[in-house]
């Protein structure tokens, strides 16, 4: 009996830990839309490394993605 | 004797005044004289930029000045951000019941900080991108509210007809920014400018150009 009502609550952290991160990771994808979007209205120095930089932050939320579906 | 023998400048009733001298000064001249120079492109005001440029520039105008709102409006968020990353390495001196695994640890340490970067990162560039542009035709207020919210706001600099500025609250004082407001006699009746910094010297710096295009405007009539 325990040892069902154990992996009924894995199997909800799983999906919780999954949609949070999937959540993360649109949110993520739309700061890049966001970024590209700004600096395609506004041109200055650092509009390159600001690109790359939300690209990174994308970068890690599939990270977060990969490793939500390894640990939990 | 020798004095007398010096020749007496012929113009010398017909000397430039003050305003005359003035006005041979071009436009960036008399931007540079009241704004000075920016030191960096992180800059609050940046004065006649060079690698500066936005969609919905005029083939033929010219960006004079870029304002965005004072460095000091970013301390409350620089603060938070700091310490946002703090927070997991705190959390290890209060005492939670029971242990929590390993594994969970490192996900909502990364999760933590993931947000905490998207935080700053947000913050930044709400600042970066929330432009004032003053060219030598228009006044234009570039507004990124949130994600994907844009604000346009022109003006043309002839239509400009009141500009106030207001400075309140100790820290505005102090670090003297504050907002800006125009009047216009165009379809947009205000344009208002947030946490400017020096707001005396773009009020100037606006009435200056607006009297410029006043003048270009009146000779062109003259010439018609």
């Amino acid at each position: 009996m325990n040892q069902d009502i154990n992996n009924f609550l894995t199997i909800i952290e799983k999906i919780i830990g999954m949609i949070g991160s999937i959540i993360y990771l649109i949110f993520s994808g739309v700061i890049v839309k966001q970024v590209t979007m700004m600096s395609k209205n506004i041109n200055d120095k650092y509009n390159g490394l600001l690109i790359a930089v939300s690209y990174f932050h994308l970068v890690a939320a599939i990270v977060l993605v990969l490793m939500v579906v390894m640990i939990l | 004797m020798v004095k007398l023998l010096m020749p007496r400048a012929k113009d010398l009733d017909t000397v430039a005044s003050d305003d005359l001298v003035d006005k041979k000064m071009s436009i960036n001249e008399k931007v540079y004289d009241i704004m000075g120079h920016a030191k960096s492109s992180l800059s609050s005001i940046l004065v006649n930029p060079k690698v500066f440029d936005f969609g919905e520039k005029g083939e033929e105008e010219k960006v004079l000045v870029v304002v965005r709102a004072h460095w000091f409006t970013n301390l409350s968020w620089i603060i938070t951000f700091v310490f946002m990353l703090f927070v997991p390495a705190l959390m290890n001196f209060i005492p939670i019941p029971g242990e929590i695994v390993t594994k969970y640890k490192l996900l909502i340490s990364l999760f933590w900080y993931l947000v905490s970067f998207a935080f700053g990162l947000e913050k930044f560039l709400a600042w970066y991108f929330d432009v004032v542009i003053i060219t030598d035709k228009r006044v234009i207020d570039i507004d990124f509210g949130n994600l994907l919210v844009k604000k346009f706001s022109e003006a043309r600099l002839i239509m400009i007809q009141d500009i106030t500025s207001k400075v309140s609250g100790f820290f505005q004082t102090i670090f003297n920014y504050g907002k800006v407001k125009v009047q216009t006699a165009g379809e947009m009746p205000e344009i208002i400018f947030e946490n400017i910094p020096n707001p005396e010297k773009i009020i100037k710096i606006l009435q200056i150009l607006r009297d410029e295009e006043i003048k270009k405007n009146a000779s062109r009539e003259g010439m018609l």
